[in-house]
């Protein structure tokens, strides 16, 4: 299943990519969403949590999602509008229960070196939202708080 | 991302200027692992320069947190700015490693 997205609208087309399952295929993709915010005037807060949350989404869904699968690739349509800026990011993997990960604030859990991207994606943008199997994530962060 | 490190008395300090995301993250768990292995226990992280940190990043600090406290040292933070001190906070990380505004006040906290 796939977000349900909505379509062309007043906030433009989305533009998608399609990632190769490789850790170095992150940073250009960053560069292109990060370039429509600068286009727009987006402020710094924005800039750093947009990025933080795209890289947690794309590091989950190449690491956890693809298994580091070289032969599977990942999803991403994004669109930047001069109120909200919206991405998608879809693996291949079998899927998960974004619900049964670990709280990585919990004291116990404190010293854990993993578990802290979908807490820094959830606290970084507006809106985050699995799809039912868990590999997909459509990510919302609004320009007004 | 560009690491330099210096000594200060028997600490070592690591400066990570740059975005410590998660391709550059294999070069910062190489340059503390292997100083903390080699016997420098004693770690103030210089963060005045970082414009960016994911996770994987911060896993690593985490790592070294651990290695270095295992063997009697520490790792300290200090200089966080706006953005990084606020990914201290939600990730409630400032209650796991002791954090400075400065390297000075890290170095007199020993």
């Amino acid at each position: 299943m796939t977000a349900n997205l909505p379509k062309t609208d007043d906030r433009g087309a989305w533009i998608e990519r399609v990632l190769a399952t490789n850790l170095a295929e992150i940073r250009p993709a960053e560069r292109d969403v990060l370039a429509r915010l600068k286009e727009l005037a987006y402020d710094d807060d924005h800039l750093f949590a947009v990025r933080l949350a795209f890289e947690e989404a794309l590091v989950n869904a190449m690491k956890h999602g693809n298994q580091s699968d070289p032969n599977r690739s990942v999803r991403v349509r994004y669109r930047v509008s001069p109120e909200c800026v919206e991405i998608c990011v879809a693996d291949e993997g079998p899927g998960f229960n974004p619900g049964a990960v670990p709280d990585p604030t919990a004291n116990e859990n404190l010293d854990k070196p993993c578990g802290r991207g979908i807490m820094l994606m959830r606290c970084y943008m507006d809106k985050v939202e699995f799809t039912p199997e868990g590999n997909e994530v459509l990510m919302v962060k609004n320009r007004e708080p | 991302m560009k690491i330099q490190t210096t000594t200060e008395g028997e600490c070592l300090v690591v400066a990570i200027s740059g975005s410590a995301d998660v391709n550059a993250s294999a070069v910062l768990r190489e340059a503390l692992l292997s100083a903390i292995e080699a016997g420098s226990t004693r770690v103030v992280c210089d963060l005045g320069e970082t414009d960016f940190i994911g996770s994987d990043a911060l896993g690593v600090l985490i790592t070294a947190y651990l290695k270095a406290t295992g063997r009697g040292g520490f790792v300290k933070l200090a200089n966080p700015q706006t953005h990084l001190t606020e990914v201290l906070e939600t990730t409630r990380l400032n209650c796991l490693f002791d954090v400075y505004p400065d390297v000075p006040g890290a170095l007199a906290s020993v």
